[in-house]
């Protein structure tokens, strides 16, 4: 068994879970002010994954910081319509948007949720 | 370097084999004593810090500063470093057990 | 950092600004015809004024993202100019014999009716998606 994925593997889908949730804030930013004139939905940005996983690496091996370091940064919408308010949000996309993220979530948890059962198992029957 | 309970498969060995070839290479009792004693530590430094990580990250869910998410892998993380550290040690102390009854 | 717990807050702010909003409407349609409001003057529509405001002021002022809310910031008197019809008859014609009405239009109101409606709709939906992520997430506690 590959033991270094199993770590990468996790920080992995904490990070699923992490951008999952950055999505639902936007939307549901986004959503709420759909009636607000002038407001542009906004939508978060991510860093290079690959990138930031491997700086993690390099930092501090095995130790995943809890408090993790990605920074919650958000861009407009591109190409995004506006209303005659000058309101760009539109209710379908943000509740499409929503449900997607909330799917991303529970796909990653149920994955983790599985590792850890799996590490668990493994630890309490080695000899 | 403490202890990720993810690396799971080599962990137990390596820490054994370092223990065990540490002690028998320094040949003393003082010095299997101390072999051993290193390993301990190292167990110990992973679930002081596993169990420091939990707790900012639980404070955090707490303080709405943090995800509920990082907060449940975080003491996810604890618990089985927790399990593991036990295992191990129950191993080392009988490998040193085991060690101490051999003639010299 | 912002967390669902913020985004929870936006879409819950959502729900009194639209019910404010659909009480302007209802308002606004049910004085269509008011021609003597309590200031003697025919009803001016009333208009909600929204403002997009981060759920934590504390957060925000830190620097640290955070989810952007919503308020109703003002409910001001629509100042557009009054609607007139020619209505000799009516007690409260002028010399010209024209009735000065509300400067309300049913359908506009009954479309920022529905859109408000639809609006409140939505966040609630968003509150239950969201408290639903957070049991999942819960759940990765449990053993």
């Amino acid at each position: 068994m590959n033991t270094i994925d199993d770590a990468a593997l996790v920080e992995a889908l904490r990070q699923q879970m992490t951008k999952s949730v950055a999505r639902q804030v936007a939307a549901s930013g986004n959503l709420a002010n759909v009636d607000t004139p002038n407001y542009k939905a906004v939508e978060p940005t991510f860093a290079d994954t690959l990138k930031g996983q491997l700086a993690m690496k390099a930092t501090k091996p095995n130790h995943i910081n809890p408090a993790s370091p990605a920074p919650g940064t958000v861009r407009e919408i591109p190409d995004a319509v506006a209303r005659r308010d000058g309101n760009t949000v539109e209710l379908d996309r943000e509740l499409l948007t929503m449900q997607r993220a909330s799917g991303d979530f529970a796909q990653a948890q149920t994955a983790l949720a599985a590792k850890f059962k799996l590490v668990r198992y493994a630890i309490s029957e080695s000899k | 370097m403490p202890l990720d309970p993810l690396t799971l498969s080599n962990a137990t060995g390596s820490v054994l084999n370092r223990a065990k070839t540490g002690g028998a290479a320094s040949g003393t009792g003082a010095g299997l004593t101390s072999s051993f004693g290193e390993a301990l530590g190292k167990l110990v430094e992973g679930i002081e810090q596993t169990s420091a990580d939990a707790n900012t990250a639980v404070t955090g869910m707490m303080e709405k500063t943090g995800d509920v998410h990082d907060a449940m892998i975080a003491l996810q993380r604890e618990e089985l470093t927790l399990q593991l550290s036990v295992q191990i040690r129950n191993k080392l102390v009988s490998a040193y057990q085991e060690i101490m009854r051999m003639p010299i | 950092m912002s967390t669902l717990s913020a985004a929870s807050k936006a879409a819950a702010s959502a729900l009194a600004v639209e019910r404010t909003r659909i009480e302007a409407a209802v308002s606004n349609l049910a004085n269509a015809e008011s021609t003597r409001s309590a200031d003697g003057k025919p009803y001016r529509r009333r208009d909600v004024v929204l403002r997009a405001e981060p759920v934590e002021s504390f957060q925000a002022a830190l620097g640290r993202s955070t989810a952007t809310g919503v308020k109703v910031a003002a409910v001001v008197e629509d100042q557009s100019e009054y609607r007139r019809r020619y209505e000799p008859s009516h007690p409260d014609a002028d010399k010209d014999g024209f009735v000065s009405l509300p400067n309300v239009d049913a359908a506009n109101e009954m479309v920022d009716m529905v859109g408000a409606a639809r609006a409140y709709q939505a966040n609630l939906a968003a509150i239950g998606i969201i408290r639903d992520m957070v049991a999942k997430a819960l759940e990765l506690g449990r053993g």
